[in-house]
């Protein structure tokens, strides 16, 4: 992923130690848990599992629980981490498993070092990677439950090809698979599941992830490519689940189509659920838990399953935001080891002067069905320039607001912005031509603490890869840091420094307000369109408001354009005023002029009103009012 | 020819038993927006208790009877629907304000409770099945229609009417499309939602029951995981005719059973299974409210 940065605010002021000393400790920080681990995990089998203390039950269990957090892991970050929900992760783990097992099939006897296998494991890992883009690019348009159904039925319909291919042994299956996995091998890989999960979670695109999971509309308005996100956590979650499936391949020795059902799938989901959504330490726990239960129920023979799933009703019932919810025990001793770093005092500054107009709205008309909603819009906002819309409820104000961020296309006319046609751009390619906006009913990232609704908004103007967020690599670090710079002024800015790590749902309605601001202006905006921002303010608060927009304009150099009912506000911020009803913009001119025009007043008034008060409102604006039709 | 017929028949007739059970989908979805996994297992328990009344009270299984037939199919609904009405106020309803996840993970939990439940008292091996009298198949131009494809066709036709009555004409079907409108006002408007949610349950169940029973005449068995694949199938109908929507899911019923018996029939019946996903797939990328349901746009 690409990203211009270009600008005051879009260039990063933190440079990285590039001495050797500082690289190599990078490097053993990205690596580290692998170059531990695996030597650790090996002399544990070596010598504890191997070692004569007739512990082979006890090891073949921890491996299920193994492959088992693959999986959980792995799922977590499309239904935890992403919000959406899909129930056929079974299918990628048929993929993977029986790709690797026809090639293991056909390898060489004998493999040193297992690179046969490893190979293997990623091409499995690699098929489920392409049949979770087939799957997801078509059915992540769908929402929720819909979701849950085309992934159940993909997930099925893998399985009943697998049934039919003669080359994956049909209904019997596969057997006689080398056993080339063991406990190393899958807790390598679970442990990595693990790591490039938490990793990608803590970087820029977790939080865009996050994000998708909270509101798309506000994800694609802060400039984050939601269908794109939702694309890659659920690759990454097939290749992952495919990895898992070639290992409990050749861990097991044989597969079977019928364990791939969707009975497989709900095991899963109900680890990610039981283990809090969204937490990685939850999903662990919960896999270990529900491989173990039936695991020991056995003694009870008939009764084992019965009991299963009597508990997940009522662990359900009892705890229903999971063992974990969305917490982390990392983030527990995170915070004991803290430490403060001193803040360099850099400002957010002013993006660079931009051209003519920033937006250059020509006759945009939209539709719905029969309805006008706006009709022949025309509006220039030129830099800086503090431009109010005005007009009875329902004059089509936020659906303006709409078209210029790309939620909805106009039916006729052209919108550009900063010089550039606006048609057929998705809403997060428009905020990255410098729109940003607030929503008239708050729509925060409301599971997600103020600075990170801040941070998310940022996340355009990073240049980090995937691959550089696991790997901590030095742009990741770089721009993580830069990120959180940015938004703690944002958030001191917005007098919300002290909300920081409070949950957005949790801040009162003015704060709540005023985080929807500092989160659009994160972005680097050139103009800022307010929805309302007044709405449910009391009068000081609307005063306080009046200079916040101005201090706005002044400081981060924006253009304002401002959706407002409140007309003390609107007359003392704005220098310029459009009048919209029923879609028709019934006048535009200053602030002075529009108080007087009759047509205005009759739009708010009625007709009556303005004819019976003819006299004095000629009389009260001194001149005739002008009007543009 | 013939066999385009015959395939029509079998179709209609497995098609008429996916929509009763698609039925109980699509009310219980229509009302709480929940996918109630647990479903085609009420479906299994129906057949169940027909097997086991069919045993145990009368000497049916011998010398089995319409009317004997009847009594078993009332005593299975009633059975059903009680065991609804306590899924739903134990299970379902203490989850009501939490994420819609949890109901989910909820629903497979009660689908697994009834699925080892049935194995533990039941046993996992199918028992035969025949409450209805052996009748030789009508023969109409070659084209067999057999006594069982025959009653599930008319008792599914009748149970339908009957429910197009209540749902559509009565003052509990009203409340129940207020309520899958919009709880919370339905509520403020006088409907007593828990009494309508538990209702809808119920008859999901009620009709549950009796699609159980007919679907173990047709293929002469019962076991307890019989739920599985026609609760699926059923709910893909749901879908397919616009979940929700109460004619979306008899006529979803009858496109999905006259599909799968064509590809079996003309193709290969191993490939029977992916029909009903490939389906599911294909509606719901294209119009993913269903054939009949009600599109509705998200305001910014």
């Amino acid at each position: 992923m690409r990203r211009t940065t270009e600008g005051g605010t879009r260039t990063m002021p933190f440079i990285l130690k590039r001495t050797l000393l500082a690289r190599l400790r990078r490097f053993a920080g990205a690596f580290l848990p692998f170059v531990v681990a695996i030597p650790a995990l090996y002399a544990i089998e070596r010598y504890v599992a191997f070692g004569g203390f007739g512990l082979g039950y006890l090891f073949q269990n921890i491996d299920h629980i193994g492959i088992a957090v693959i999986l959980a892991v792995s799922l977590n970050l499309v239904n935890g981490l992403t919000g959406q929900f899909s129930i056929g992760h079974a299918g990628f783990m048929a993929v993977g498993g029986y790709v690797s097992a026809v090639l293991l099939l056909r390898g060489p006897e004998e493999d040193p070092y297992r690179l046969f296998y490893l190979m293997t494991i990623l091409a499995g890992s690699g098929a489920a990677a392409v049949a979770g883009y087939l799957v997801g690019k078509p059915s992540l348009r769908l929402r929720g439950d819909y979701l849950a159904i085309v992934t159940l039925g993909f997930g099925e319909i893998i399985r009943v090809i697998i049934e039919n291919t003669q080359m994956f042994g049909g209904a019997i299956g596969l057997s006689s698979i080398p056993h080339r996995a063991d406990f190393t091998w899958i807790w390598a890989f679970a442990i990595g599941t693990i790591i490039i999960v938490k990793r990608l979670r803590e970087s820029t695109h977790g939080r865009a992830f996050l994000s998708v999971r909270e509101d798309e509309v506000a994800a694609e308005a802060m400039g984050v490519d939601t269908t794109g996100y939702k694309v890659r956590a659920f690759v990454i979650s097939a290749a992952m689940a495919g990895a898992a499936g070639a290992l409990s391949g050749a861990f097991e020795g044989n597969l079977a189509p019928q364990s791939f059902t969707f009975v497989r799938s709900f095991e899963v989901v109900a680890m990610v659920v039981l283990g809090g959504m969204g937490s990685i330490t939850g999903s662990v726990v919960a896999a270990a838990v529900l491989t173990l239960l039936p695991e020991y129920l056995r003694g009870l023979a008939d009764l084992r399953m019965v009991i299963y799933s009597v508990l997940l009703i009522v662990l359900m019932l009892v705890r229903p935001r999971g063992l974990f919810g969305t917490s982390e025990i990392w983030d527990y001793l995170a915070a004991y080891l803290r430490k403060r770093r001193p803040a360099p005092a850099t400002e957010v500054s002013a993006p660079g002067a931009a051209g003519e107009a920033l937006i250059d709205v020509k006759n945009a008309t939209i539709r719905f069905g029969g309805l006008t909603a706006v009709c022949e819009f025309n509006l220039r906002v030129r830099p800086r320039e503090l431009v109010a819309l005005i007009g009875p409820n329902g004059a089509g104000k936020t659906t303006v607001f709409n078209l210029l961020t790309g939620v909805y296309p106009p039916s006729e006319g052209t919108i550009s912005i900063a010089g550039r046609d606006t048609r057929g751009l998705s809403p997060h390619a428009i905020a990255h031509l410098g729109v940003a906006r607030t929503f008239q009913n708050i729509r925060l990232f409301r599971e997600l603490t103020a600075f990170d609704n801040v941070r998310v908004a940022c996340h355009h103007l990073t240049r980090e890869s995937m691959g550089a967020a696991v790997r901590r690599g030095e742009l990741s670090l770089i721009e993580e840091e830069w990120i959180s710079e940015r938004a703690g002024q944002l958030l001191a800015v917005m007098g919300l420094a002290h909300r920081k790590d409070d949950l957005a749902r949790n801040l009162p309605y003015g704060e709540q307000r005023r985080l929807e601001i500092a989160r659009a202006l994160a972005t680097g905006p050139q103009v800022l369109l307010l929805d309302e921002p007044a709405a449910g303010t009391n009068t000081r608060e609307k005063t306080e408001l009046m200079q916040l927009i101005r201090d706005i304009r002044e400081r981060f150099g924006v253009a304002v354009v401002l959706i407002e009912h409140d007309m003390k506000l609107v007359m003392g911020v704005s220098e310029r005023i459009l009048v919209l009803d029923h879609g028709v913009t019934i006048a535009q001119g200053l602030p002075r002029e529009i108080q007087s025009n009759p047509k205005v007043i009759e739009a708010y008034l009625g007709e009556k009103y303005a004819r019976e008060h003819a006299a004095q409102i000629e009389g009260k604006a001194g001149r005739p009012a002008e009007t543009l039709p | 020819m013939t066999d385009f017929f015959q395939h029509l028949v079998d179709g209609v007739s497995v098609g008429a038993i996916y929509a009763l059970i698609a039925l109980g989908y699509t009310m219980v979805y229509g009302v709480l927006k929940l996918i109630n996994f647990a479903h085609g297992d009420v479906f299994m328990i129906g057949a169940m208790m027909g097997w086991y009344a069919s045993a145990r009270w009368t000497s049916e299984a011998r010398h089995p009877s319409i009317w004997g037939a009847l009594g078993i199919t009332v005593f299975a609904m009633i059975v059903c629907g009680l065991l609804g009405f306590a899924i739903e106020r134990l299970a379902y309803r203490p989850l009501r304000n939490a994420p819609r996840i949890n109901s989910l993970i909820t629903a497979i939990g009660v689908s697994f409770l009834l699925e080892y439940g049935g194995q533990y008292l039941f046993g996992p091996n199918p028992r035969s099945f025949g409450v209805l009298p052996h009748k030789p198949p009508l023969q109409i131009h070659g084209v067999s229609l057999g006594y069982v494809d025959l009653v599930c066709i008319l008792v599914s036709v009748a149970l339908m009417f009957i429910l197009q009555r209540v749902v559509f004409h009565t003052r509990i079907g009203t409340a129940m499309r207020a309520v899958s409108w919009n709880p919370d006002v339905a509520g403020l408007m006088g409907v007593n939602t828990d009494f309508v949610i538990s209702f809808t349950f119920v008859l999901g169940s009620v009709l549950a029951a009796a699609a159980g029973i007919l679907y173990a005449s047709k293929y002469p068995s019962v076991h307890p995981l019989m739920g599985l694949m026609p609760g699926l199938k059923a709910f893909v109908a749901a879908v397919l005719g616009g979940i929700g929507n109460v004619p979306g899911a008899m006529l979803g019923g009858l496109l999905l059973g006259l599909a799968e018996q064509f590809v079996a029939g003309y193709g290969n019946s191993s490939w029977r299974d992916a029909v009903a996903f490939s389906i599911l797939i294909l509606i719901l990328l294209a119009k993913p409210s269903g054939l009949l349901g009600r599109t509705a746009a998200e305001k910014v």
